[in-house]
């Protein structure tokens, strides 16, 4: 229902029929967008659909090869990035703009410090900020030096920063991908504040859920194309996912009725310093998916790693195949037939600047498939790796583009090529669907759902609720470094999950009374 | 609802800037280097007639075959996220005892002189595995900083080196070993350069052709995601030092040959060369980057500056200078691409 005349009388930003090539790649074809006081926008589209590229083009760190852009009503050639900043053009992306060695209070007022005279009131922000932060119900030490805040806390003081400033537009990438439920929900409360204080917002998600809380409209590219643009009211989720996808889709979530058989991988009572494991006990049989859910800190992702020989243990024991012997370290695992697909793709996984075909056949060239006495056995590699970029659907195509080079989401799923390039008896996912746009976790979903009526075990730890309710037979839940819950059949709820994460007591609510 | 997209392809501009984005992905792909090297051809060709003649190509492959077998070990450590420092000192190292061990068999059997060339490639290649695993255990089981590691070995080596040699000069070599490795010809091929063509062959098999080439790449761009797909990083670390002192170590004995005496300060400009030719050649300092071919093309850019440098009657002071300008040019070049 939004008129295609650009731009609207309440415009901070629009582009209108842009186009973007790099060399003979098209990026953006033909696409507009308006960014409108006090509106969200949500922005959706799959991996390397063109997002970054349009964000870059508002923010001046690229030039369009056709097409226009208006701040403000007003035309605008050749955009510098020092312009759009002063025109209040902000994007909250992965590197931030904070001062490492400065406090919260300090990094809230960088750039528009109060003065009396030539000096700071230094006073008066401090206190303004605390208050700020009372109001938001934000538990954020504003005297802590922000190189000592977690990156979701950084991230969070990065949108903040934009409250009480002159409102212009901001533009978040995927900003919950790494917070916690109560994080998102602090998020989601700044980002409605910073919509009645009438700045423009873009959000860049992957997450239906959040369109439903707070999209005003919707933009959805495809290809460098914008295939939708609607306003959220009234709009069917299957709808939604339909454009996303570009086909309608009967299920979400696969099928996942498997007979499970012994128990592959057992952890009994592990505990690690190392790794804030204080007694996690768990087991997943072959043929079977096993979710792992719990709140960011709790502990999760560490139990992978501990299986994995990551992490040297100070109780407890691990068992592979009713086998208990000591994992000394990855090669063992390894040996042993588990796989780990780590969180951290950039720092764990991925060869950076190496092309994408040697990242993803590193698994590979450690069977007799691909590689003979030590001598590589190239074309072989070269297809099954064309095959499996293929099956993924990864963006660019070309399998000697350096890992570096490609976004996030595309980077993760050269890591998923990886770990399903190698048949093994027990997989380890950390967060295999972060940043991954919704047709290429659908086929992650349908290729662990292979493996696992093939008879593999699987332990999917994720942050993602409701992927850890639809997919998996039996669910474990961490808090504060134990596991504090089994969850099998009917109780495999969002809720119980939440509620077990929280250490709030279980359903059925009890009265008021027993609580005091 | 859905608006229809009425802009066509032909709406996107084409043509010029197209190409020279093309042009510059091109260049991107192939490195500046090759035009370095033809650049440098051109320069000095001009400035002196006699750079192009037979005789100075036979002359600088003469001069370049000494720098690739040491650039192309320094090429292992640099893909593996390190490098060498100690590689001069090793080849004065290798020099000294190689040719004391050359004169004592030559003293014991005088009717077989091949016998002692052979000893002293035996004493070579054990100089290189016995500083090469000191080098390893540092640096791949210690896990110290390389530059320190290496840096160190150097002190110990070139100590060594003084003590074995008291600082004289070892005379009296075997004659085929100087008149056969040092100044022979095979027609109008130097036989060091016939020696040298299959070391090069053997380690492109090595990085580009093994698993072991892989476990090095890997290795040098992200150890962590090394140790994750199951990678013994402490061996690769080790195998790629000790192949590095053990290429630095012919390359000694090879010299030897040509300088026709066990010399103890052999070498001295060849860590500074080494590296400056593989980053020149590709290799990143960051590790994980590096190819074979690359590394021969720095080490002939390296050789022919020099070399043309000569012919321009250029000081040694000045070349020194220029040198280390190009390294540093190399370097900020290296940190370009890769951002």
């Amino acid at each position: 229902m939004t008129p295609d005349e650009l731009p609207a009388p309440d415009s901070v930003i629009a582009l209108s029929g842009v186009w973007k090539s790099y060399g003979s790649l098209s990026v953006l074809k033909d696409v507009s967008i308006d960014l409108r006081q006090g509106q969200v926008h949500m922005l959706l589209g799959e991996n390397g659909a063109g997002k970054s590229t349009l964000v870059g083009l508002m923010v001046g760190a690229y030039a369009a090869d056709a097409g226009s852009l208006y701040l403000r009503g007003k035309k605008i050639a050749g955009l510098k990035p020092a312009e759009a900043r002063r025109a209040g053009i902000n994007a909250v992306m992965q590197d931030f703009s904070l001062a490492p060695s400065m406090t919260v209070a300090e990094n809230y007022f960088l750039g528009r410090e109060e003065t009396r005279g030539v000096l700071l009131r230094k006073r008066e922000m401090r206190s303004h900020v605390a208050s700020v932060f009372a109001d938001l119900n934000i538990r954020l030490n504003i005297d802590a030096r922000v190189e000592t805040l977690s990156r979701p806390e950084q991230q969070l003081l990065e949108i903040l920063r934009a409250l009480g400033g002159k409102p212009g537009a901001i533009i978040l990438d995927e900003p919950t991908a790494t917070l916690t439920h109560e994080e998102t929900e602090l998020l989601f409360t700044i980002v409605r504040r910073l919509r009645s204080e009438s700045w423009a917002i873009l959000y860049i998600t992957h997450r239906f859920e959040e369109v439903r809380a707070l999209g005003d409209c919707i933009t959805v590219l495809r290809d460098g194309r914008r295939v939708a643009h609607y306003l959220v009211e009234g709009l069917s989720d299957e709808r939604l996912i339909q454009d996303m996808v570009g086909r309608p889709l009967e299920s979400f979530y696969p099928d996942i009725t498997t007979a499970p058989g012994d128990a592959a991988l057992s952890l009994v009572g592990i505990a690690s310093r190392e790794g804030g494991l204080r007694e996690a006990s768990l087991h997943v049989r072959s043929g079977e998916i096993v979710g792992l859910g719990g709140l960011i800190g709790s502990g999760k992702g560490h139990v992978g790693q501990a299986a994995f020989g990551l992490l040297s243990l100070d109780a407890g024991h691990v068992e592979v195949f009713g086998e208990q012997r000591a994992i000394s370290g990855p090669r063992e695992a390894l040996a042993r037939g588990i796989v780990y697909l780590p969180q951290d793709r950039r720092g764990e996984a991925l060869a950076l600047n190496r092309p994408a075909h040697e990242n993803i056949s590193l698994e590979m060239i450690r069977t007799p498939a691909g590689a003979t006495r030590g001598f590589l056995r190239k074309r072989r590699l070269r297809g099954e790796v064309q095959r499996l970029m293929q099956i993924l659907d990864v963006r660019p195509s070309s399998s000697a583009t350096e890992a570096q080079r490609f976004s996030g989401g595309n980077q993760q799923k050269l890591v998923v090529a990886r770990a399903l390039s190698r048949p093994r008896r027990i997989y380890i996912f950390c967060e295999p669907t972060a940043g991954i746009d919704v047709g290429t976790r659908l086929e992650l979903y349908r290729q662990l759902v292979t493996l696992c009526r093939e008879g593999a075990a699987i332990l999917l730890i994720t942050s993602d609720l409701q992927e850890l309710v639809h997919l998996s037979h039996r669910i474990y839940v961490m808090r504060e470094g134990r596991t504090v819950g089994e969850l099998c059949g009917e109780a495999r709820t969002e809720e119980e999950v939440t509620r077990l994460s929280f250490g709030l007591p279980s359903a059925p609510p009890q009265p008021r009374e027993a609580l005091l | 609802m859905t608006s229809s997209n009425s802009g066509s392809e032909a709406a996107r501009p084409k043509g010029l800037s197209r190409s020279i984005s093309e042009a510059s992905a091109w260049l991107a792909r192939i490195g500046s280097l090759p035009i370095l090297v033809a650049l440098a051809i051109i320069v000095f060709a001009w400035g002196n007639p006699r750079f192009l003649s037979e005789d100075n190509i036979i002359n600088v492959s003469q001069q370049g075959v000494y720098l690739l077998i040491v650039a192309l070990g320094q090429m292992l450590v640099l893909i593996a996220g390190g490098f060498d420092l100690s590689v001069g000192a090793n080849m004065a190292l290798t020099s000294i005892i190689s040719a004391k061990v050359m004169v004592a068999l030559l003293a014991a059997f005088p009717h077989a002189p091949w016998l002692a060339v052979a000893a002293g490639f035996v004493a070579t290649l054990g100089i290189g595995i016995a500083t090469g695993a000191l080098n390893a255990f540092g640096v791949g089981v210690l896990r110290i900083n390389p530059f320190i590691v290496t840096l160190a070995t150097t002190s110990i080596f070139q100590g060594a080196t003084l003590i074995a040699s008291e600082g004289t000069q070892v005379d009296g070599l075997p004659e085929p070993f100087i008149d056969t490795l040092g100044s022979g010809f095979v027609g109008n091929v130097p036989i060091v350069l016939l020696i040298t063509i299959p070391i090069v062959l053997l380690i492109y098999l090595l990085v580009s052709w093994t698993r072991f080439g892989r476990n090095l790449y890997v290795t040098g761009s992200n150890p962590r995601a090394a140790l994750i797909v199951g990678v013994s990083v402490t061996l690769t670390l080790a195998v790629a030092y000790t192949l590095c002192t053990i290429l630095a170590a012919i390359a000694g004995y090879l010299l030897t040959a040509r300088v026709s005496s066990g010399e103890p300060l052999l070498g001295g400009e060849f860590p500074l060369r080494s590296i400056t030719a593989a980053v020149i050649g590709g290799c990143s300092l960051r590790g994980g980057q590096g190819t074979v071919g690359g590394v021969v093309l720095g080490v002939i850019f390296v050789t022919i500056l020099a070399n043309g440098m000569d012919m321009l009657r250029l000081g040694s002071s000045i070349q020194m200078v220029i040198l280390g300008v190009v390294l540093m040019f190399a370097v900020v070049m290296d940190r370009y691409k890769t951002s």
